[in-house]
């Protein structure tokens, strides 16, 4: 039995945009609800995730503002922030809302814009990501987010001898599927050798290693089961693990294990009736090449320590027996951080149906999106499943 | 209404000041012996709020480190941080020269930005 259903998906292409938040998410909104194929009066209720746009863009109270600019006036909205993972935190509030029998048919989605049409250059936006760190206990010493996934990889290296290089296949296999995918921020190809040339951001990342500064705008249409029944192609929601771990990143019992994602995960196999061996592909938050790793290890992708050899060895590329991110992940495809959880659902949602273009799967069952925020401590793992 | 001086909690204000004149100190849970040096209202473990004041070790290893390159706005240049073993607690910090994983420390001099302290460390 499924926990709900995404009966329409729709995105913006991600990348750099003038237009402001109003208006990427109207484009994301209305893509998803013309793939369902419902008017804006049909949605009861808004589960909206901008995690830093009070900071960027001097914009806050955002969902009411959304809610009118689509449509939907009087419904109650609501805005989500947890950092990186702020949108699949608001999809999980929409699930509960349709499986409770609270409403039968709500909008879930994010918008954000990440690049210096924000007017804020490298130096001030690397201070407002920082904000997801903690305020008294790590800013201070002028920890970056890179360097926040930096000491986690680093010591993942040390405990597992995982190498730079094996980092570096992350990203040539993400930008390779960026490539196929026509709403990508990057669409060109890059080599193991670029991205060892490209310059340190904090070590063991080159630039390369890093996702992009990006807007966009991301959207999926959330039926309860019995409500999805009406829609032409409803894809299920089979289960949806959220977990936290303790802030700041030092007091973690284990920096490498990124626990939340292991406790959200087994959540959602359980929810799903599944396990980690039936998932046919993943799109994994990779912000940074060396969380894509640690979170393959953390789903139960491979084993612990596996991660890094499997990229390597092909194993996660589109033609490997467990895909990880074919729609080019945060790497490639781009990471406007409140949109990046459920532009996630809305990769899971075409492949499943079959629908991905030239980056099709061969016939995929069951896939698992991991979206994390701030140092890990917020993880929202989703299955979820063709109607066959 | 409760003024800011309810217990003898380690508070960050008290933990702050204690750090920009030297004296690095952190939290043990009485319940299930959790350290810490970023002191909280209630431990992270086990949520128990009986927490005793401990001075930490000054001695510690690298258990994990990275150099910034890409500094956010308000710091300058290229910089090690690295999340330092003290005891049975880790701490966050700057580190004054250049570090691996397993090398020793020492806590050597405080780092203030924004009024905010934050512990230096320098290879033993
Ligand atoms: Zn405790």
């Amino acid at each position: 039995m499924a926990r709900a259903s995404i009966v329409g998906a729709g995105m913006t292409k991600f990348g750099v945009h003038e237009r402001p938040l109003p208006d990427l998410f109207a484009d994301a909104a209305f893509d998803a609800f013309d793939d369902a194929g419902v008017e804006s009066p049909e949605i009861e209720a808004l589960y909206f995730g901008n995690a830093m746009g009070g900071m960027t863009e001097n914009d806050t109270h955002l969902a009411p503002t959304l809610a009118s600019h689509i449509g939907c006036t009087g419904v109650p909205a609501q805005r989500f922030e947890d950092a990186c993972a702020t949108s699949a935190t608001a999809f999980k509030h929409a699930v509960e809302a349709v499986e409770s029998g609270r409403h039968d048919v709500v909008l879930a989605g994010g918008v954000e814009r990440c690049t210096p049409e924000t007017g804020l250059g490298t130096g001030a936006m690397t201070k407002v990501f920082v904000s997801a760190a903690h305020r008294q206990y790590e800013q201070p010493a002028g920890l970056t987010f890179p360097g926040v996934f930096a000491l986690l990889t680093k010591r993942h290296m040390h405990e597992y001898g995982t190498t730079e290089e094996h980092l570096a296949e992350v990203a040539v296999k993400n930008h390779y599927n960026g490539t196929l995918n026509p709403r990508a921020h990057f669409g060109r190809e890059t080599s193991v050798e670029k991205v060892l040339d490209s310059p340190i951001v904090a070590d063991p990342f080159h630039l390369m290693d890093c996702c992009p500064f990006s807007d966009g705008a991301s959207a999926v249409v959330v039926a309860s089961e019995e409500a999805a029944e009406s829609f032409e192609n409803p894809v299920d929601v089979a289960g949806v693990g959220h977990a936290t771990d303790v802030v700041p990143l030092a007091d973690k019992v284990d920096l490498p294990a990124t626990q939340a994602a292991r406790d959200a995960a087994s959540q959602a196999y359980d929810q799903a009736g599944t396990t980690a061996d039936a998932i046919d592909f993943a799109e994994i938050h990779d912000c940074f090449t060396g969380a894509e790793v640690m979170a393959t290890e953390a789903l139960g992708l491979f084993e612990d320590g596996g991660g890094g050899p499997a990229a390597a060895a092909g194993r996660t590329a589109l033609d490997g027996d467990v895909p990880v991110n074919p729609s080019g992940g945060l790497k490639a495809k781009g990471h406007p951080l409140g949109a990046t959880g459920t532009a996630q659902l809305v990769e899971l949602t075409e492949q499943l149906r079959g629908e991905a273009g030239e980056r099709q799967l061969d016939d995929p069952e069951r896939a698992v999106a991991h979206n994390l925020g701030g140092d890990a401590a917020t993880t929202v793992v989703t299955v979820m499943e063709a109607r066959r | 209404m409760s003024d800011d001086a309810t217990t003898d909690r380690l508070d960050y204000v008290e933990w702050a000041d204690r750090l920009r004149d030297g004296d690095l100190v952190g939290q043990e849970c009485a319940e299930c012996g959790h350290t810490t040096a970023a002191p909280k209202a209630a431990c992270a473990r086990c949520g128990s709020r009986t927490l005793a004041t401990v001075t930490l070790p000054t001695d510690g290893i690298v258990h994990s480190e990275t150099t910034v390159a890409v500094p956010p706005e308000g710091f300058a240049g290229e910089y090690q941080v690295a999340v330092v073993r003290l005891g049975d607690a880790k701490v966050l910090g700057r580190i004054d020269g250049t570090v691996d994983i397993g090398d020793r420390v020492s806590f050597a001099d405080v780092l203030v930005t924004d009024d905010h302290p934050a512990p230096v460390f320098e290879p033993v």
